[in-house]
Order: structure tokens, then C-alpha cells, then sequence
């Protein structure tokens, strides 16, 4: 074998592509002794002599912080190469030469390969590889490695530097190295030749580094006392970062003047500019939601549509059941149950449908990336990512499309977080339910309840996130971010469709079970299977009443509450069937279905119920679990049955605690 | 890197662009600050549900081992080649 050539260079560097080129099918493919890194070896025949190649495993420096890296400094160390093949990106010289920097000092004969000379001369970069060859010593070429071709250069560089032993001159590097604290006095503490191939400069930077072999190889090489002065010095030095920091000193310096290209301007799109300013960022982006969530609603019609026609057939189904002799218990749970409870089902989901397509495509895009970065700094003071915004402002339509939302946020604590939090905002149903109780019982001061609810929102939200924050979002989790935002680009509307599709379905299995589960239960409760009897919904009412009445609520408006549960804008048809004495089973079917509400009902209530009642039960429901299908999502959202159980039981509690808070206040006021 | 590290340090997120602004210089110098930075574990890229679909086990419809950050999202619920556009992210790492 005449010579070895190891290739060295950062991952996507081409090494790879050099390999292959060079051996063709001369290679054998393994692993390195003891590791699961790939090994990859091959020879090539040149001018009738045989070269061994090494294709050493990518990796970012030779810093001993992983296998990769270890591998690869130990196979160089050990003088199994006879020259040392450097590869960077000539696209990004900046970035890639720290790989060439961090192997200066060891003594290894190498070249420099500029690999992807194609990709800097479309970015319009000019290098200058003779200048940069005269500042490091070494051979130093531009190559496009994928045009195997052309590989002339490279073997002459090769030749040069073997014949040559071309070793990097660090004479600026250390020049850029004395500014580091106590660098010359470590230095001077690590003679010459303490570690066969590298040079005291490259132990002296290492040990700052404080990289775990060198320390090792020094422990042999040093006396105790010399070790220890190292390790002191090193402690003050300013560690990686100061080392790095002259490498790159020492980088620009070898490209003054090699390297010419456009000056990069630091500047943004008109659109980041209206994003990302700081006076109209949030106004903008709130714009945006508010859009997408009412752009939410087209997609979402036809699922709408088909949870109508599903709710539709309860009619003529419960008539053909009856027709063919089924039993009125059968037919209400196939009717009262099933049907509507798909026709319910059907009806979220094509909001979720909506939500997930419209706000998937605000991601595809690249607006959601805007949209986190402009209220991250908001959300951080609740323990929150700024994507965390969307689900918040998507509730105010509906509590699942906000849990659903929910999952562009990349941190599960923060996920679970941000739905704990969503719940807390009243959603379309409770909007629908509010104003008209408010105005029925307080007039024009319906718009001072609507306030306090607002307000009693944001308190709740603080609250929350001081309940369960400390549990969910650790404090590690809130340091300041980097955010590398992506272009604005054309959406891929095949994986979105597919995404958003994929996602409905799974939604679909997951809330249906949940759905079914809940509306059998209730409608166990409030079934009369004997005739004439009392439903164990009008029991436990009664029961329970002496209770209730501390939180503000009669035992009927207590029935109501816990409907709210199963879906807010069904409280309504419940009072309104327990204060007219309709039955119980019609009671729980308008809680489903969101309808029916008695054309006496405003009267009914009033004669019945007091403003502190009132105010305790707009408030209760208004801060009750949100609806059973929101209690779904937030399942399938967090995959934590505990979290969701946690969730839904805290905010049964919250609402009864405000309802009291409430009531007590109002029987001050009235 | 001194300087960068110093801007994180309040708290605050930042893009590349304001990164580059703040510190006088380019978003390729700071892309190469990050780089190294990490590197030698000052900072961290965040690494979310939605980048971990290679390492998971399971599907959607079980909790996904494969996390870091013990969340649900799985191999099978992303869309290949599309739906990641969030960016990037990195966080200090307290040292």
C-alpha cells in the first residue's frame, strides 16, 4: 500500500461523496471495533499504486464528546493515516472551516478540500484557493465532488501534501489563542512531543476545552503538580468558549480577502416586518387567528352538515322502531343515545376539521413559526410557548379545536398546560348561553357580567398556571430562545390533507368512545325505566340539595350545571324542562343537542330563580368543564387519562368554588 | 458567543435576524455561534413531539416512548415532507 487517506470533515461535508468517487466498488462497509458507528474503508489504484482510503465517521470537531468524534481522533492520532483528507463546505466556509481550525496542531500531514464549489459559485461566492493555501500552509483546493470527473486537483493536492507532509501553519491561530487567559502559560506547562502527532498548542487548547482524553493523556505525559497548574489555569481560561471563540477570530482572519461574496444584508420581508414589529406583531397575528378560526368554519360545514342529517333521523328511526314493536327504553337509548350523540360527534369534528386544515396550513406556510415567536415572550410569563396563544383565542370557538390546536406545541408539559389554561376561556356554546341570561336577568347590566367573566378568565388562567405550571413546565423549560423562523413557502397541501385527514379519524375512534360512554351514563340517570317513578337524576337532586345551596344553586339549577358538562348550550333545554316539569329524558336529550328551549322559559325563570342564583349558575357553567367532547380531545391530546381526570375535576371544583364566591357576593349586592 | 449568550439570557426570544442585529453582525455568523454553541452544550436545540416521529415507538394511539418529552405524537401521525415548517428552536442549557 503506498499511502492511507483518511477523510475528515463535518457531516454533509461530502466525504461520502469523495469516498465513493475515489473507490468505487472497492469498499467494505462495518463497524469500528466496540461501537455502532458505521466504518467505511476502500482502496483505489493510482498510476499503478495502490491508496487506502478512510471515510472517519462526521462529526462537528474533534472534541472527545462523542463516539463519532473519539473514533475519529483516535484513528488519526494513532498515525494510521499517512495525510489526512479536510473537507468543508465551500457554501458556507464560515460555518464548515471549524473542523480545518479545531484539526490545526496536529501534526498529520493534510490538505483542504472546498467541496460544493458549484453551490458557492451560484450563491455568488468567489474563494480564492491559492491565497487560503499560502495562509495555511497546507494544499488547498475547490472542488465539485460529485463530479467525479474532475478529480485531477485532488490527486495532486494529495501527492503535494505526502510528498510535502504539508502540516497547518497555527501561527495565527495562536495568535488569535494568546488573547485567551492563561492559554501561553498552559501551553508552556505541556512540552513538545507529550502526545505522539499533535502539538502542545492543540493538547494546550484541548485541556482548556477540558476534553476528557486529552486530560487523560496528560495525566501520564505530566507530573502531578504540572496537572494540576493546568487544570487551575484551565479553570479561568473562559473554558470551549474562549477557544472557540479565537478559532473563529482566526477563521475570518484566513478568509479576509479569499473570500468574496455579496454582502449579506441583515434585513426581513415586508411580512416580518408587519410580524414581527414590535407595535403591530400582536394585532396582526390576532388578525390572523381570528381569520383562520372564521375561515374554520368552510371546510368544517360539510361534517356539520352530515352531524345534522345523523340528528335528523332520530325522528323516522324512533317511528320505524316503534312501528316494528321495540320497546320505548330501547328506542330512546338507540335515539336519545347513539344518534345523537354520532349527530353530535359529527358536528364537532367538522370543526375540528377546520381548525386543524386552517391552522395546519398557517403552519405549512410559515406564519404559525411568526405567530409563536410574537407572543412567545407573553406566554413565557405563564410558562408558555407564544404558540400557545392560538389554542387560547381557537377556544373562544370551540374548547376542542383549541385542545386539538394544541398540537403545534412541541413540549408536552407546556401542551398540557396550554389546554389546562384553554379551558378556562368560555367557548362558542357558553357565548351563545351567557348574554341571554345575563340580559334576561340583569338588563343592561348584562354587559358588566360579560366583563366580570372576562376578567374572572384571565384571573383563572393565572391561577391555573400557578396550580399546575410548577408540575408541567419546569423551570428550565422558560430560558430565552433562538428562533430560526422558515421561509414563507407554498403549502404541501398533499401531507397536509393527508396530516389533517389522519387526524380527524383518530379524533373521530377516540371522542366517540369517550361521548357514548358519558351519554349512557346520564341517560341511565334520567331514564324512568318504571313508570311514574322518579329517575335517579330526580333522587339524587334532592338529596343533594342541601349542598348545592351553598354553591348558589337549587338542586334543578344544580341538574343543569352538571348538563352543562356534557355540553354548555344543553343547560338552557335542561332548566327549562326541570322548571316546566318535563321529563328527564327530554331533559338530557336538549342537553345533547343543544335545543329546545321552553317559549316561557324567561318568565319560568324569574318567578324561580334569584339574581345571586342567577349570577352563581351563568358563572358555574361558565367555568365548568368546558362539554364531554372537549374532555375527549384533552385526553387524546395529553395521552394522560390522570392529567385529563385532573383537569376536568379541578375546573368542576373551580366552578363550584366561583359560583359560591358569586352567589354570596350577589345576596350582598341583592 | 459571550455576547449571544448574554442576550439570552433575559428571557426573551429572539430571531436569527434580531440575533445578527443586536450583536452587529450576520445571520451566518450567529447560524455558526449556534452551531458551536451547541456543540459544547451551552445551548440545546428544543426538541418537540413533532421531531421525534423516527425515534418512536408505537402509534397514535399509545404514549410515545420514544420522546424526550414522553408526548403522543408518533412516526405515524406526521405527514412525510410536509407539516414541520415551525422552524427551529434552541434554548440555554443552565449551566
Amino acid at each position: 500500500m503506498s499511502a492511507t487517506i483518511a477523510l475528515l470533515g463535518q457531516p454533509n461535508s461530502g466525504k461520502s461523496t469523495v469516498f465513493n468517487a475515489l473507490t468505487g466498488l472497492r469498499q467494505h462497509v462495518g463497524n469500528w471495533p466496540g461501537k455502532t458507528v458505521e466504518k467505511k474503508e476502500g482502496t483505489f489504484t493510482r498510476n499503478g499504486k495502490e491508496y487506502a482510503v478512510a471515510d472517519l465517521p462526521g462529526s462537528y470537531s474533534l472534541t472527545a464528546n462523542s463516539d463519532e468524534e473519539v473514533i475519529t481522533r483516535d484513528f488519526i492520532e494513532s498515525g494510521k493515516a499517512d495525510v489526512v483528507c479536510i473537507l468543508a463546505d465551500s457554501s458556507q466556509l464560515e460555518r464548515s472551516l471549524y473542523m480545518m481550525a479545531d484539526y490545526a496542531g496536529i501534526n498529520v500531514p493534510s490538505f483542504l478540500v472546498l467541496n460544493m464549489a458549484d453551490v458557492a459559485k451560484e450563491q455568488g461566492k468567489t474563494i480564492n484557493a491559492a491565497a487560503l493555501e499560502e495562509k495555511l500552509g497546507i494544499p488547498v483546493i475547490q472542488i465539485s465532488a460529485t463530479d467525479s470527473k474532475k478529480y485531477d486537483s485532488f490527486f495532486a493536492a494529495m501527492d503535494r501534501a505526502i510528498t510535502q507532509k504539508s502540516v497547518i501553519n497555527i501561527s495565527g491561530l495562536e495568535a488569535a489563542l494568546s488573547k485567551v487567559e492563561g492559554y501561553e502559560s498552559i501551553k508552556e506547562l505541556i512540552p513538545e512531543g507529550s502526545v505522539k502527532n499533535v502539538s502542545s498548542m492543540w493538547l494546550g487548547v484541548k485541556a482548556i476545552e477540558n476534553d476528557k482524553l486529552v486530560v487523560d493523556q496528560l495525566k501520564e505525559a505530566l507530573s502531578e503538580s504540572t496537572l494540576g497548574q493546568v487544570d487551575a489555569l484551565r479553570k479561568t481560561s473562559g473554558g470551549a468558549l474562549a477557544t472557540g471563540n479565537s478559532k473563529f477570530v482566526w477563521i475570518d482572519e484566513l478568509l479576509d480577502g479569499v473570500l468574496e461574496e455579496k454582502k449579506e444584508k441583515v434585513s426581513i420581508s415586508k411580512l416580518d416586518k408587519l410580524y414581527l414589529s414590535p407595535v403591530w406583531g400582536k394585532p396582526a397575528v390576532i388578525l390572523t387567528i381570528l381569520l383562520g378560526l372564521i375561515g374554520s368554519f368552510i371546510p368544517a360545514l360539510p361534517l356539520m352538515g352530515v352531524g345534522s342529517a345523523i340528528g335528523a333521523l332520530k325522528g323516522p328511526v324512533a317511528n320505524a322502531l316503534a312501528g316494528a314493536g321495540v320497546s320505548d327504553t330501547l328506542i330512546a337509548l338507540i335515539c336519545g343515545v347513539i344518534i345523537q350523540s354520532f349527530a353530535y360527534i359529527f358536528q364537532m369534528l367538522g370543526f375540528v376539521f377546520g381548525v386543524l386544515l386552517v391552522f395546519g396550513l398557517l403552519e405549512e406556510v410559515g406564519v404559525m413559526a411568526r405567530i409563536s415567536y410574537v407572543f412567545d415572550n407573553t406566554m413565557a410569563k405563564l410558562g408558555l410557548q407564544g404558540k400557545s396563544v392560538m389554542p387560547f383565542l381557537v377556544s373562544f370557538g370551540c374548547t376542542m379545536g383549541g385542545a386539538a390546536g394544541s398540537r403545534v406545541i412541541d413540549n408536552w408539559g407546556q401542551k398540557v398546560l396550554t389546554i389546562a389554561l384553554a379551558w378556562a376561556v368560555p367557548c362558542g356554546a357558553a357565548w351563545s348561553v351567557i348574554p341571554m341570561l345575563s340580559a334576561l336577568f340583569f338588563g343592561p347590566g348584562a354587559v358588566l357580567v360579560i366583563i366580570a367573566i372576562l376578567a374572572t378568565m384571565l384571573l383563572h388562567m393565572w391561577v391555573t398556571a400557578r396550580v399546575f405550571g410548577g408540575k408541567l413546565v419546569k423551570r428550565e423549560d422558560r430560558f430565552g430562545m433562538i428562533m430560526e423562523l422558515p421561509p414563507y413557502h407554498k403549502p404541501k397541501w398533499g401531507a397536509l390533507f393527508r396530516y389533517v385527514l389522519g387526524r380527524t379519524k383518530d379524533t373521530f375512534f377516540r371522542v366517540s368512545k369517550v361521548v357514548l360512554l358519558v351519554c349512557t351514563l346520564f341517560w341511565l340517570l334520567s331514564y324512568s325505566f318504571v313508570p311514574g317513578a322518579d329517575p335517579v337524576l330526580f333522587k339524587i337532586g334532592k338529596v343533594i340539595e342541601p349542598v348545592t345551596r351553598v354553591f348558589g344553586m337549587g338542586w334543578k339549577l344544580f341538574m343543569a350545571f352538571i348538563a352543562s358538562s356534557v355540553g354548555k348550550e344543553g343547560a338552557l333545554g335542561v332548566i327549562s324542562a326541570l322548571f316546566t316539569d318535563g321529563s328527564f329524558y327530554t331533559a338530557f336529550s336538549d342537553a345533547m343537542s343543544g335545543a329546545a328551549r321552553d317559549a316561557n322559559l324567561g318568565t319560568l325563570l324569574l318567578a324561580n330563580v334569584s339574581k345571586p342564583e342567577a349570577l352563581a349558575f351563568i358563572f358555574a357553567i361558565t367555568f365548568n368543564m368546558p362539554c364531554v367532547v372537549a374532555l375527549a380531545a384533552t385526553y387524546q391530546e395529553t395521552a394522560s387519562a390522570k392529567w385529563t381526570a385532573r383537569i376536568a375535576a379541578y375546573y368542576t371544583a373551580g366552578a363550584l368554588i366561583l359560583s359560591a364566591v358569586v352567589y354570596h357576593i350577589g345576596l350582598l349586592i341583592w | 458567543m459571550n455576547a449571544l449568550i448574554a442576550l439570552l439570557g433575559d428571557g426573551h426570544a429572539r430571531t436569527l435576524w434580531m440575533l445578527a442585529r443586536d450583536l452587529g453582525t450576520t445571520e451566518s455568523d450567529v447560524k455558526r455561534q449556534i452551531d458551536y454553541l451547541e456543540h459544547i452544550g451551552m445551548i440545546r436545540k428544543v426538541i418537540g413531539d413533532g421531531v421525534c416521529g423516527s425515534s418512536c415507538s408505537g402509534s397514535c394511539s399509545g404514549s410515545c416512548s420514544g420522546c424526550p418529552s414522553g408526548g403522543s405524537a408518533c412516526k405515524g401521525c406526521l405527514p412525510e415532507g410536509g407539516f414541520q415548517n415551525m422552524g427551529q428552536m434552541w434554548e440555554l442549557i443552565p449551566q
